[in-house]
């Protein structure tokens, strides 16, 4: 199927919406009720129910994601995670499969950035099963030899397989570049030289550090009466003992001075992909909300400004946008679209125009109103089901937000004025310091973009890693 | 592949896997989401549901139109149509129904498909009139400006590199198609060839909107805060008045019976291959859907499935495996892919998946397998009616594709009635090798001369 596909959507949280739940009678939006226990082991749990589909979700955040990996181990937090189903003390990852399967169930493990995410879905009338998959597979895994050797092999794999298709790996390339030496550079899945240093050891032993009770939150949503599940988890996870080691804190990353452009080499590319901007806002960031509203005028809709000059005006692109890919510490802010070959220079000077009337003009306030009526509109579906409102509020309680990150989320928006929406410009979009990573057909297009910055650097899409180069 | 960071969501889901399905307590699920419908006097079904949960409302228009109703020459027209119905109409001209629909909180999207283009919109309540009136603007009165035609046709060609040329499955699935039909028209893409794209005339775009934008050609679901006696009369004020007329001459022409297996190669810079293998099968409201829905279940969902242990865990020469059938009005193809590991020749993996479907061809699958798909279908049908806008496109799917979206509570029963042989009896009819055309992308290192292992 071929869709007009407004805004794409970058999965790597960029967009994570704020969501909200509904009382007609008050006109705002709430989050439903939900209580938070600490048990004696020290495990956070969150209960919320939420009734209408018969349908209950668990997530769990571990507080450990890629900044834990040792360097030169980038992607072991990843592996870890992605090993916890593949076998457990009385399951073989083969009986997992099965029985998960059996009850039509999911199961996710994945590391981002900042934590790991482990989630869970079944229906109501299947909670003790799920419960029993889903603490066998956080508590007991096994960590065999035979299924660590089969997920490097494939994640090595998966990562040469995303290369054959740019637009999927344009964020590890650009946040590498970036970020330089912070840990905020690393792909959370690690790259073909790092994931073939990990040894089973290591595995184990980050599983030992880091995943228990004191560094889990744990949030159920769904069809279910809270007291009964409380005590059903507290059975379930009631008796995990065992003491991680606290996260270690990392420094802020620097806002990069000047310009530099790195250039991947893909020489069958019929269109260059290009991403460029600077170091953004961490999630907690006091203007957050005043940036979401200014983002969406600029390139956070179909109608922003980057996406009338380089689809709507032009036919450039299918796509044009920014966003802020916010982070415990400040993360990154990018400009991205895509375009032929011929018109690589074009549409990036189209591109730096837009950003650079955003400096002189500003937003005019008819945009500002409309950004504003927007988000607002949009936001109610975020939140619609069991399982969003349960990665929400782990999210929030790992991030120290309260409820009126939504409670309060229309008050919040309403109060951005044109002189908050000019101060947030200045303060958090790039202005001349800018970083530059495309992936194209070098040939074709170096020439004419040398002029974006002085210093360059170029790698081919086929050579392991991303960047920096690997040390071999 | 959960793990890697994936830029963009894709636009051509031919690996999509559209289960429209459930299984079990039929008569809950009917009054637990139930539809009031009405048939305007200009033809076109209205289809309403009311959910209050959030003070939201889905609004899909489902128009019968869709590359299967294209020729050669002009193929992709339909999506490029789908394109210009934001372009500007008499109330509101280009650009200003974004605009507007921004500014009230609204936000809209599109897709086409071989059969269907759907409008999509998503807005609070308070948008209502809004969508109608612009709704009605653009159904009666869509005005083609040369200017924005050109503008579009860049976009469109962009969508197409994105989605064909830097995607190896794009691409793969592509020539897959071309090769599985030699008659029907679901031989060509429906973003269209290049050339077509960049060809097409305002009289051409002109023909397809006379053709295909009848309201007696289009069904409308609408899901949310709202009720059905609201939008029956939002209905007769804005669309009631669109004159009906003739709709898109019926397709007549039908692919003839494969007589013999067919293969294809795509040499194309890549790190590793890939594999695609079409068996043609019957159109969606055939009574063999439901047997060839559990057959792909056991096959490829879930990591217990018969090919998962097979290709990726035990013989470990794939790193994916999985099986799609696409919703559609004539005969079609049922798609099993591989990506194959670095370095393994395609064709081992080829020769596992038909030594996986020859097992079942001789051995029903076992009681446990059974009870497990029809479970997993039964999880399936409540996740696509956790959402307002899940609920919209799901019930219009089954209005659309089945003739009838009660049929969406019936899929219970006719789940349920799926025997071992039943999924038995279909593998043996479909799965065969004259039935099949094998697709496999071959990675050309270029200047590097051969592949490093």
């Amino acid at each position: 199927m071929n869709g007009k596909m407004k805004t794409a959507r970058f999965a790597a949280g960029t967009l994570v919406a704020l969501g909200l739940a509904w009382t007609s009678s008050a006109q705002t939006l709430r989050l439903p009720p939900h209580e938070k226990v600490t048990l004696k082991n020290g495990l956070t749990l969150l209960l919320m129910e939420k009734h209408g589909v018969p349908i209950v979700n668990l997530a769990a955040i571990v507080k450990a994601g890629s900044v834990a990996d040792p360097a030169g181990e980038e992607g072991l937090a990843s592996v870890t995670a992605g090993l916890l189903r593949k076998g457990t003390a009385k399951r073989s990852a083969q009986q997992f499969a099965e029985d998960l399967d059996f009850i039509g169930a999911e199961f996710g493990a994945e590391s981002g950035v900042d934590f790991t995410s482990i989630s869970a879905e079944f229906l109501s009338k299947d909670v003790d099963r799920g419960l029993d998959l889903f603490s066998d597979a956080l508590l007991h895994p096994a960590f065999a030899q035979t299924e660590v050797d089969k997920m490097l092999a494939q994640d090595i794999d998966g990562i040469k397989a995303a290369k054959d298709e740019a637009q999927s790996v344009t964020l590890n390339y650009y946040y590498g570049y970036l970020f330089g030496k912070h840990p905020y550079a690393r792909s959370e899945g690690g790259d073909e030289i790092s994931l073939s240093r990990i040894k089973r050891d290591a595995i184990a032993s980050f599983y030992q550090a880091n995943y228990a009770p004191s560094n889990t939150i744990l949030a159920v949503a769904g069809d279910f009466n809270a007291a009964q599940m409380r005590a059903k988890v507290e059975q379930a996870l009631g008796n995990w003992t065992r003491t991680g080691s606290p996260q270690a804190a990392i420094a802020a990353p620097a806002v990069v001075k000047g310009k530099r452009l790195l250039l991947i080499d893909k020489p069958d590319s019929t269109q260059t992909f290009f991403a460029f901007g600077n170091i953004g806002t961490a999630v907690n960031d006091p203007d957050r909300v005043a940036i979401r509203v200014v983002n969406t005028v600029f390139g956070g809709r179909f109608t922003s400004q980057l996406n009338e000059a380089l689809r709507v005006e032009s036919g450039l692109t299918y796509g044009a946008e920014s966003f802020f890919d916010s982070r415990k510490e400040p993360g990154g802010f990018a400009i991205y679209s895509y375009t032929k070959n011929e018109s690589t220079a074009q549409a990036m000077d189209l591109a730096l125009q837009v950003l650079a009337r955003l400096h002189q003009d500003g937003v005019t306030p008819e945009q500002l109103a409309s950004a504003k009526a927007y988000l607002k509109g949009q936001f109610p579906p975020e939140i619609e089901t069991s399982g969003q409102l349960a990665r929400r509020i782990a999210r929030n309680e790992f991030y120290g937000l309260d409820d009126d990150e939504i409670n309060q989320l229309e008050a919040r928006i309403d109060a951005v004025t044109p002189a908050v929406a000019k101060q947030v410009i200045e303060k958090h979009f790039p202005g001349d310091n800018l970083v530059f990573m495309l992936i194209g057909k070098a040939s074709e297009i170096e020439p004419v973009v040398r002029k974006y910055a002085t210093q360059r650097d170029a790698r081919k899409i086929t050579e392991p890693g991303f960047w920096p180069p690997p040390a071999k | 592949m959960t793990k890697r960071r994936i830029v963009l969501r894709r636009a051509l889901s031919a690996l999509v896997l559209v289960a429209v399905a459930t299984t079990g307590r039929a008569q809950d699920s009917k009054q637990q989401f139930p539809v009031a419908t009405k048939t305007l006097k200009n033809g076109m079904k209205v289809l309403v549901q009311t959910d209050h949960s959030i003070p939201n409302v889905a609004l899909y228009i489902f128009y019968k139109i869709g590359s299967r109703n294209e020729h050669p020459g002009t193929t992709g027209i339909s999506h490029f149509f789908e394109h210009m119905m934001f372009n500007g109409a008499k109330k509101y001209g280009p650009g200003d129904l974004d605009k507007a629909m921004e500014a009230n909180g609204a936000a809209n999207n599109a897709y086409t498909a071989r059969n269907t283009t759907v409008y999509q919109d998503w807005f609070p309540r308070s948008a209502l009139n809004l969508i109608f009136d612009i709704e009605a603007d653009r159904i009666q009165y869509l005005s083609f400006d040369p200017k924005k035609i050109e503008s579009e046709r860049g976009v469109v060609a962009s969508e197409r590199r994105t989605s064909v040329d830097a995607n190896n499955a794009g691409i793969l699935d592509e020539q897959l198609w071309a090769t599985a039909f030699t008659a029907h028209p679901y031989q060509w893409p429906v973003v269209g060839w290049m050339s077509d794209i960049e060809h097409w005339s305002l009289d051409d775009l002109k023909h397809h909107f006379e053709m295909g934008y009848a309201p007696n050609n289009a069904t409308m679901v609408v899901v949310g805060d709202v009720s059905a006696d609201e939008i029956f009369q939002l209905c007769e004020k804005y669309i009631e008045p669109i004159p009906q007329h003739a709709p898109p001459p019926p397709v007549t022409t039908m692919e003839p019976e494969q007589l013999g297996e067919r293969r294809l190669v795509v040499h194309k810079e890549a790190q590793l291959p890939l594999l695609m293998i079409g068996y043609h099968v019957p159109q969606t409201n055939s009574a063999d859907f439901y047997a060839l829905n559990i057959l792909r279940t056991v096959l490829v969902r879930g990591e217990s499935s018969r090919m998962y242990q097979r290709l990726v865990d035990k013989d470990q020469i794939a790193l994916e495996v999985g099986a799609s059938q696409e919703p559609d009005l004539d005969p079609t193809l049922a798609v099993f892919y591989a990506q194959p590991k670095q370095g393994v020749d395609p064709q081992k993996c080829e020769a596992a998946i038909y030594d996986e479907l020859e097992k079942i061809r001789k051995t029903p699958i076992s009681d446990l397998e059974l009870e497990k798909a029809k479970n997993i279908r039964l999880v399936e049908f409540y996740r696509q009616m956790r959402t307002i806008n899940g609920r919209a496109n799901t019930i219009g799917t089954y209005e659309v594709f089945f003739g009838d979206y009660s049929k969406l509570f019936d899929a219970a029963k006719n789940y349920g009635a799926v025997s071992k042989e039943d999924v038995q009896r279909v593998a043996q009819k479909y799965f065969g090798a004259n039935n099949r055309t094998v697709a496999t992308l071959i990675p050309d290192t270029g200047e590097q001369g051969s592949a490093k292992q």
